[in-house]
């Protein structure tokens, strides 16, 4: 697909994506052909529709057909998938509420489920992870350059301007482990990038919310709905804790450090 | 060429010529380690690729110069410092210098017969490097150079300098000159710091007379030559110095007696993301893209893993850097001004604010 199509595409589906989520959501993606996309041009579907979905905030049901088609399964359903402290959760394809932190998300406990290959899921998930730390940083970036105290605009004060530095840092790394794990495809890169994009969220749901000061507390401010879910997300598929005992595990057991990156 | 075949023709050839370090572990010793890898690299055309023909190179995409930086001080066969001074250097005086001076001079340095070093830094002018003072004086066919230097790494073992000095008020005032150290004024200094290693110095310029033929672009250019030396400082040069932390790292893995595998795997992603972006830069690079603000991220990251992995370091092999004489002790407490060299942590995030997200003044 050329740059032009794809940014239609983007067009296309930031629009739908600011007016629908959850069930509604799923069906529209539907339409769009999101199961085909995914079939035929998974490189550029994935990072595109799993970042879309963190910087609007939507949500919808779809990281389940990212790991059934990679288990090499039909996608449309739902499949028990890991989550952080060796729970189960089935992500639903109804708008059916859960106890899962945010009120909006149909993620439920199960008992357990049948090992699931996660490296194509945790790509997904990084990208969602990475567009959750965009959309953070521009609400707290534009508060900062609102937000008026002392006389002058709280971005001019250093250690405002430092923290945004730190969450832009965080994201651009963990988006170059994205970009780099999907040019050279392996279990550890993607893992890594997954951790590398948890840890990014995180950084930028704390330094957006100390930046945002009162307001970012609200519930009527959205960032709060961004923070809850980049903690859920992170957890899905191994949180960035986990995974990153888990790479270092893999380090002991092979004795040295992969050069996973190429030039 | 291919990327790939290089790299697996450069590894074949380095398996076959033994280049490994001597016993001697000083200072003195790793830059007559560099200069021996230089000249084999040289002689075996492997130095030439990546570097225009005009200076003695063989052409070819600068990401083979990162090929080559990586392996060779990957397997630890020469110090990232000196080495990284090369790949500075080389692209500011193809770009600045007059086309007979970089074609007679560069073959020099890339061959290891000369080493060179870069006077920026002043006892007064460190974060805010615009501000030097080092003044230079027309005087017929010369400038006359009056001032002091600091931070000038390898200035013992250089031939020649790239010197920032101030000829006039403002960014607009720096100029640059390329001087031989031999010149009748100019006294070199190390300076003592915390690591042991004297690398740095202090140079002193009283009445330094430079031709006008070696001026660097012309005058008022200095701030502009400093700045455009940051993408090869940070993109190339950081290649190579990543492929150092991840050979120190390797051995950490191999010695670590506590087995905290959260730690280690901190340490791995730090080093990791850092060498992800390297590749995304170098791939911006190659494409043509200018690269400005942007590297202050690589820097950023730079700077933390370095850290980090030191830390870890002292972590995972609890006692070591106390009590025993290893290594692990002066890299340690050299990481600690990782965050400080080549622009300061704040500076680069300074940066980052103002121009990548647009935040205004300060």
């Amino acid at each position: 697909m050329d740059s032009e199509s794809l940014q239609l595409l983007e067009d296309g589906l930031r629009k739908t994506m600011a007016t629908a989520s959850g069930q509604q959501l799923d069906a529209a993606l539907a339409e769009l052909g999101w199961l085909e996309m995914l079939d035929e041009m998974p490189e550029a579907a994935v990072p595109l529709v799993f970042r879309l979905l963190g910087e609007t905030g939507a949500h919808a049901p779809v990281l389940n057909d990212v790991v059934l088609r990679a288990a090499g399964r039909e996608g449309g359903g739902t499949v028990p998938l890991p989550f952080a402290g060796g729970s189960w959760v089935v992500w639903g394809r109804t708008d059916q509420p859960s106890s899962a932190l945010g009120d909006d998300l149909p993620i439920h406990r199960v008992v357990q489920g049948d090992p699931v290959p996660v490296a194509a899921g945790r790509h997904a998930l990084g990208w969602w992870l990475v567009g959750a730390g965009r959309a953070m940083l521009s609400l707290a970036r534009q508060h900062a350059l609102d937000r008026s105290q002392f006389g002058r605009p709280v971005a001019s004060f250093q250690a405002i301007r430092h923290r945004l530095a730190e969450t832009l840092v965080g994201i651009e790394g963990a988006e170059a482990t994205l970009v780099a794990a999907a040019a050279e495809p392996d279990d550890l890169s993607f893992l890594l990038a997954k951790a590398a994009a948890g840890q990014a969220a995180l950084t930028a749901a704390r330094h957006c919310q100390q930046v945002l000061g009162g307001i970012g507390f609200t519930a009527e401010h959205e960032l709060h709905r961004h923070i809850k879910r980049a903690l859920v997300l992170d957890a899905m598929l191994g949180s960035s804790r986990e995974l990153t005992r888990e790479a270092g595990k893999a380090l002991r057991a092979k004795g040295f450090a992969p050069r996973l990156a190429q030039l | 060429m291919k990327v790939e075949q290089f790299r697996a023709d450069l590894r074949a050839w380095l398996d076959e010529h033994d280049l490994t370090p001597g016993p001697d572990h000083s200072l003195q010793g790793h830059m007559r380690q560099y200069t021996r890898v230089l000249r084999a690299l040289y002689d075996a055309d492997w130095m030439r690729y990546g570097w225009p023909e005009e200076v003695g190179g063989l052409g070819g995409p600068a990401m083979l110069r990162a090929v080559v930086g990586e392996e060779v001080v990957g397997r630890r066969l020469a110090e990232p410092g000196p080495y990284s001074m090369l790949e500075v250097l080389t692209p500011t005086m193809i770009d600045y210098a007059p086309v007979e001076l970089a074609a007679e001079m560069v073959p020099r340095l890339l061959r290891g017969e000369e080493q060179w070093c870069q006077g920026f830094s002043e006892p007064g002018s460190g974060s805010d490097l615009a501000s030097l003072t080092t003044r230079a004086v027309q005087d017929g066919d010369n400038w006359v150079v009056n001032g002091q230097k600091v931070w000038t790494s390898y200035a013992q073992y250089s031939t020649r300098c790239v010197l920032l000095t101030r000829t006039a008020p403002g960014y607009d005032g720096i100029t640059a000159f390329f001087v031989d150290l031999d010149t009748p004024g100019i006294t070199v200094r190390p300076l003592r710091t915390m690591h042991g290693v004297d690398e740095f110095c202090e140079v002193y310029y009283d009445d330094v007379v430079v031709p006008a033929e070696r001026m660097l672009g012309k005058p008022g250019d200095g701030w502009r030559l400093a700045m455009d030396l940051l993408p090869y400082e940070r993109s190339t040069c950081f290649w190579q110095r990543i492929a150092y932390l991840y050979a120190r790292f390797d051995e950490l893995i191999a010695q670590a007696s506590d087995p905290d595998e959260y730690e280690l795997g901190a340490a791995y992603l730090a080093l990791h993301t850092l060498r992800c972006r390297s590749r995304t830069t170098q791939h911006r690079l190659a494409d043509g893209e200018p690269l400005g603000p942007q590297t202050s991220i690589d820097k950023v990251l730079l700077a933390g893993a370095e850290q980090r992995l030191y830390d870890t370091v002292r972590d995972l092999l609890p006692g070591t850097l106390e009590l025993d004489d290893t290594p692990w002790r002066s890299e340690f407490l050299y990481s600690r001004a990782a965050t400080i060299y080549g622009g300061t942590a704040e500076i680069q995030r300074n940066i980052i604010a103002r121009r990548l997200l647009d935040l205004g003044k300060e």
